[in-house]
């Protein structure tokens, strides 16, 4: 090595431990481990759920029977038995929620050390935060405010019961349930998530937010979200999750739809920072998410992900541009450490004429770590003067992790313009040296370059969860970033 | 949504089609086993027959022709015979395979020191060189059809520092129909050889049937090969060409594809880096016109440390054509301070062409340089308008583009006489005005 300190600094970096790794001892209803039709008809019961959505639940299962886990993805990972999994676990006091005050208070404290406290989001940021614990949602904030302006926000199982015409003519249209294994068994068993939908010509005076929490043991969680932008309105949508540190691998197989309609721009932000095993890679969230938008005439949908956490990751946030002149846009930073494993990129599939999308994809691997981007491009021959821009980097901070790119790129009209550029490398030592030269120690370099490396990024996310985001890189790359 | 219709093949079935589909495959082969008799114990069973859901053939279709290359009637199909030197004026030593046999009164084989060069049939008790693990015939069942049924080709061993004084031109035939064109080359370059070669493709108008080549060559320490590798097929020839390199300290291998003509073509080049201070370099143009299918897949995979790659393919698609590129740089653990560049830029030249392109890089090193490039757009509205408003109609102010695009991959050619041909065999097929220099347009 060039310079002192790095090894410190690496070794810091691998040797923080994960912050949220607390559980909260609240009661909970759980079923019993393993998947049939039985658990299927429970779930929906337990739901109070209308018979066309059990139908669709039980349709979803047949489909995912014929169905086999992919193999396709660069990942090295333990297949989860999907029987010995309980497929609804949720907090007993669910029932008696109708104001803030009513929370328990064990999962008010849970909440406060996630840094979420609703009281305060409400007060100080004006986000509105719907709370998913295990699979169930247990608070919606702001909801009252929110109704005067006509949005909707609430879990998916009170959608499903005071908007079901709404729900039913969206649910699974941009994620069919046989697109994936995932998305079937998500499609099966989902048991909770978020809707929203904002009217014509609305726009969202506040960021929207759901937190995703896994907190028994021996539960995967299974969320769905929904949201919906009609005509002319504007939404912007955070999302988080973490999980209690454990040994086992739990599962969480997500789905989100967004649906963009004329004129529509919808921004989902992600921050996930899901338990991502110790050094050694026992236990971790696998996180196999499926995740898709559709743009309508002129509408916009841009997915800004930091994902810091779970042992293994699979999720490819995607945009089917279908309306002309739409656009799509994918930011992520991933950053993998210890044993981690990412599979993560993007799909742009691009139908109407004059569509754009850009992708800007940093990777950053450090221990035993393993990150690959894999993304799609599509023009199909009705996409005239389509543009596509992809920019995938990685960065890697020791010579054990893997960076890995794998970019499809399918092109059938020749009016199409697209590039993609991608590079690998290390953190320059004359990077460093520079700024060694100058005064400024090897720790503070690093974090300097890395910050500046992931600051095209950070900079798409809301200022609310701007600051999260860099909070969760710190703790990913300890020492690393400022 | 709750009345939702499958829409895709049932599973299930799907495979049960393609399971009898293999079986009905294993039947030919043995079929084929009796015709040919088997020349290397590869077992074609072990890998599967290739189809979409297989990733390297994702993008390639052969469901509806592979069978075919098994039903071809091998041994009794006349060869016509051919220009012996399809190169005007290229002073090289010459070997000429028509239809998969070796052509004795048209070749002209180098007598030099230092040099073994003969048909792989004449080699008598000389050992060819072993596949290992990683050989295309132990992932790819084309490959294994090659390690199975090849029994000619080229035969060179290279001795301690010769350098070969011309090059050594191979030219492949095809003619007739159902003609089935195996060919293995196998070539080993001792310490600071050097040898300039050209691998020329033609096939006969009406020629129907197949070509499926595979070459091996092992450059040792400090070893230069270059190989200009040109195909020009009229008819309806399925070219499948494997390239099995392998580098040891300080030596540089160059392998340059250019497809002029072909049907379906499949060019499928993998360089292994086993020494350090080694350079591989791998250039490719494909034109393909109304029609035609070209594929390019490579691999560079960096098992040592201080080498380079660098790699340039360049994709122009007319008519209703489709092109395939898909490059992997693998870069192993201990490789540090490797330097892989890669780069693919396409142009779409017709509403009906397509192009998928996955450039891929598969890291496991730190202290690298490896980065990629893919572009697909068109011709430039802007420069074409420059021409035109300077009295250069359309379609020669878009060959000046081609010449412009394609021009950095046709310099890399060793030999200039192929460059000149090449050109010369392109513009004939696009109609395009004359290019360059060359001494048939003077007439």
């Amino acid at each position: 090595m060039a310079y002192d300190g790095k090894d410190k600094v690496l070794e810091e970096l691998t040797g923080k431990s994960y912050e949220f790794g607390f559980t909260t001892e609240i009661e909970s209803d759980k079923a019993p481990a393993g998947l049939s039709e039985d658990v299927i008809r429970m779930i929906s019961a337990k739901k109070e759920e209308p018979e066309w959505l059990l139908q669709w639940r039980l349709e979803a299962f047949a489909v995912w029977q014929t169905m086999e886990e992919p193999n396709w993805p660069h990942l090295n990972y333990q297949k989860p038995d999907y029987q010995a999994i309980s497929y609804y676990a949720a907090p007993k006091q669910i029932k008696q929620l109708n104001s803030m005050d009513d929370v328990d208070p064990e999962l008010r404290r849970t909440m406060d050390k996630l840094g979420i406290s609703l009281e305060e989001q409400k007060r100080l940021s004006g986000v509105a935060v719907d709370f998913v614990m295990d699979s169930v949602s247990v608070a919606t904030s702001f909801k009252g405010k929110l109704a005067e302006l006509g949005i909707i926000f609430c879990s998916m199982s009170d959608a499903v019961k005071e908007h079901p015409d709404l729900v039913r003519k969206h649910l699974g249209a941009v994620v069919p349930t046989r697109d994936n294994f995932f998305s079937a068994l998500n499609s099966a068993v989902f048991t909770d998530g978020s809707f929203c939908y904002i009217p014509k010509g609305v726009r969202c005076p506040m960021e929207l937010s759901t937190y995703f929490r896994i907190n028994e043991s021996g539960t995967g969680q299974f969320e769905r979200t929904l949201v919906v932008a009609d005509e002319g309105s504007y939404v912007s949508y955070l999302e988080g999750c973490t999980a209690p540190q454990r040994d086992e691998n739990q599962l969480h197989a997500a789905v989100v739809e967004l649906v963009a309609l004329d004129e529509a721009e919808i921004k989902y932000s992600t921050v996930q920072n899901w338990y991502p095993g110790d050094e050694n890679g026992k236990g971790g969230v696998y996180n196999f998410v499926t995740k898709r938008g559709i743009c309508h005439r002129r509408s916009k949908i841009s997915w800004t992900q930091v994902e810091t956490g779970s042992a293994v990751t699979w999720k490819y946030p995607s945009c089917i541009l279908k309306g002309d002149h739409s656009v799509g846009e994918f930011y992520s930073v991933a950053v993998t450490n210890n044993a981690q494993q990412a599979d993560t990129g993007t799909k742009m599939i691009h139908l109407g004429k004059n569509t754009h999308s850009t992708i800007i994809s940093k990777g950053i691997s450090a221990g035993n770590s393993h990150n690959s981007y894999r993304g799609l491009v599509q023009i199909m021959p009705s996409a005239e003067n389509a543009r596509n821009f992809s920019q995938c980097d990685s960065l890697l901070m020791t010579d054990t992790s893997g960076a890995h790119t794998f970019p499809y790129v399918e092109v059938k009209n020749p009016t199409a313009q697209v590039e993609h550029e991608a590079t690998t490398s290390k953190i320059g030592e004359d990077q460093i040296f520079y700024c060694l030269q100058r005064g400024i120690d090897a720790e503070q370099a690093i974090s300097l370059i890395v910050n500046g490396y992931a600051k095209e990024v950070l900079n798409q996310l809301p200022m609310e969860f701007a600051v999260e985001a860099q909070k969760l890189l710190s703790i990913s790359l300890e020492g690393s970033v400022g | 949504m709750d009345s939702a219709k499958p829409q895709l093949m049932d599973r299930p079935k799907a495979e049960a089609r393609h399971a009898a589909s293999e079986a009905s495959g294993a039947a030919l082969v043995s079929a084929l086993d009796a015709i040919l008799g088997v020349q290397a114990d590869v077992a074609l069973d072990a890998v599967p027959v290739p189809h979409r859901r297989v990733e390297r053939w994702k993008y390639t279709p052969v469901a509806s022709w592979w069978k075919d290359v098994l039903a071809s009637d091998v041994n009794t199909v006349a060869a016509a015979g051919c220009e012996a030197n399809p190169v005007p004026g290229l002073d090289a030593y010459r070997l000429v395979f028509v239809n998969g046999a070796f052509d004795a009164v048209a070749s002209d084989l180098p007598v030099h020191t230092g040099v073994t060069c003969m048909p792989l049939s004449q080699r008598g008790n000389a050992k060819l060189q072993d596949t290992d693990s990683f050989s295309p015939e132990t992932s790819d069942w084309f490959a294994g059809l090659n390690g199975r049924y090849s029994q000619e080709g080229l035969y060179l061993r290279v001795a301690q520092g010769v350098e070969l004084d011309r090059p050594i031109l191979i030219h492949h035939h095809t003619s007739g129909e159902g003609a089935f064109n195996v060919l293995r080359h196998d070539i080993a370059l001792a310490l600071n050889a050097s040898v300039k070669m050209v691998q020329w493709s033609t096939a006969h108008a009406g020629a129907e049937g197949s070509v499926n080549v595979l070459t091996r060559a092992d450059v040792g320490e400090g070893a230069r090969l270059h190989i200009d590798k040109v195909q020009d097929e009229e008819g309806t020839v399925r070219h499948i060409a494997f390239e099995d390199i392998r580098q040891h300290r300080a030596s540089h291998a160059e392998v340059h594809t250019i497809t002029v003509r072909g049907a379906w073509v499949r060019n499928d080049l993998t360089f292994r880096i086993n020494g350090e201070g080694a350079h591989a370099e791998l250039n490719g143009a494909f034109l393909p016109g109304e029609g035609e299918f070209v594929d390019n897949h490579t691999t560079v995979d960096h098992c040592v440390a201080h080498c380079t790659s660098s790699e340039n393919y360049k994709g122009i698609l007319y008519g209703k054509s489709t092109g395939v590129f898909n490059g992997k740089v693998f870069v192993r653990p201990d490789a540090q301070k490797t330097n892989a560049y890669q780069q693919n830029a396409n142009i779409l030249a017709s509403k009906k062409a397509s192009i998928n392109a996955k450039p891929e890089l598969e890291i496991y090193a730190d202290d690298v340089k490896c980065s990629h490039g893919c572009t697909v757009g068109q011709f430039d509205s802007d420069a074409l308008f420059y021409a035109r408003s300077r009295g250069v109609g359309l379609e020669a102010a878009k060959a000046m583009l081609v010449r412009a695009f394609i021009g950095d991959v046709l310099k890399g050619l060793a030999v200039l006489e192929v460059r000149l041909e090449v050109e010369h065999r392109l513009a004939e097929k696009h109609g395009w005005e004359v290019w360059s220099d060359h001494p048939n347009d003077e007439a």
